[in-house]
């Protein structure tokens, strides 16, 4: 959020526009101007040209407030996540004195940070047309529903294009996304001759592997067995190629 | 509610349908900067942006306001509490089977995508005379 001078009315994507409304921020009155409420962001600024614009993933809900006895006018409640740009604040002159900020700080991206704190910035759109309350927040629900919650890392939202059917995708894929096992005997008779040439292969380094176990990490070590006393001692003749050729396969 | 296909999706892939199933029911919804909103449910969308109507909302420091309309965004939202007499299962059952419907009606044009959708068409609708 940031507070702007020389605002110009958006040109596209205007969902509703309304004159002739004051804006209060945290109890400041800010004056009157017309409220914008566009599908990129929420736009105030009055008579002048000052004002300011809400981006709609810092904005945490909005509401219509028709209680009087709570606040004495009729208003759009607009509760923003975060504190307000403190450096611009201070160029409406009039603010200084409630200015409660901590210099310079700005908070524009801070809004994770100012999450946890729960700080937030409280606006009251006021219009003179009470009646339009209802579009304004209508709009305002369209627009925020444009925008989605970029960090949401909970959902798994990754579902683009096709509607994901289940039967669908099994029907296409058959079940060719899960690998099939084969056990010993039957797989060897499944096996093409690329197959069988990669089994070869596999069981060749197999062996290397086991005979350079000392060799770790594809540097030779000058140490004895001896050194290595891990518990997992390996009697090296023992091992022979092929040794697990014959191994039954008990599941 | 117009949904989008990705809506639909993502909804019906979640938790969400369940709050969605809540439309019309009065209940509390808590929000993550510690205050509260108690309304009725008027809709719950895919990314649990809730809009209440009548609401009673209570800030973090206890202050009461009433406010007709209410529209959270999903961040926002901490719980959202469930109505003790509402059946938990049967509505996500009954969400699901409206999102089904909908994606049939609309596949329904070009002939339905599988056999599972086409047996629910046979079930669910009367014979033709």
């Amino acid at each position: 959020m940031v507070l702007l001078k020389n605002l110009h009315p958006p040109t596209e994507g205007v969902r509703h526009e309304q004159a002739e409304t004051t804006a209060v921020m945290d109890g400041q009155r800010l004056g009157c101007g017309t409220l914008y409420v566009a599908e990129t962001r929420l736009l105030w600024f009055d008579g002048s040209g000052l004002g300011f614009s809400l981006e709609y993933p810092t904005i945490g809900l909005h509401a219509i407030s028709r209680d009087v006895s709570a606040y004495p006018q009729e208003h759009l409640y607009v509760m923003v996540n975060g504190k307000l740009s403190d450096e611009n604040e201070a160029e409406m002159a009039e603010k200084a004195a409630d200015d409660e900020d901590e210099g310079g700080s700005s908070s524009d991206d801070g809004d994770d940070d100012d999450d946890d704190e729960g700080t937030i910035t409280e606006i009251r759109f006021v219009p003179s047309d009470k009646a339009s309350l209802e579009s304004m927040f209508s709009a305002m629900c369209e627009c925020q529903a444009l925008h989605p919650d970029p960090e949401d890392d909970d959902s798994d939202n990754d579902f683009e294009g096709e509607e994901y059917d289940v039967e669908e995708a099994a029907a296409e894929h058959g079940h060719g996304d899960i690998p099939t096992f084969y056990t010993c005997d039957e797989g060897l008779s499944a096996l093409t001759q690329e197959g069988q040439a990669t089994l070869e292969r596999l069981e060749g380094m197999l062996a290397q592997s086991v005979a350079q176990q000392y060799h770790m990490a594809g540097v030779r070590t000058e140490e004895t067995k001896a050194d290595f006393e891990d518990g997992m001692e390996v009697d090296a003749a023992a091992m022979e190629a092929g040794q697990f050729e014959d191994a039954d396969v008990e599941h | 509610m117009a949904t989008s296909i990705r809506e639909r999706t993502i909804a019906e892939n979640s938790m969400v349908v369940l709050l969605q199933g809540l439309q019309g029911e009065v209940t509390t919804v808590d929000l993550r900067n510690e205050s509260t909103a108690r309304g009725r449910v008027v809709s719950v969308d895919a990314f649990m942006n809730i809009r209440l109507a009548d609401v009673l909302y209570q800030d973090r420091r206890g202050q009461l306001t009433r406010l007709q309309d209410l529209f959270v965004t999903g961040r926002n939202v901490r719980y959202v509490h469930i109505p003790d007499h509402v059946d938990i299962m049967k509505t996500i059952q009954n969400q699901l089977s409206k999102i089904h419907r909908v994606r049939n009606f609309e596949a329904g044009a070009e002939g339905s995508d599988s056999l599972h959708s086409a047996a629910n068409n046979m079930t669910e609708k009367q014979p033709a005379g």
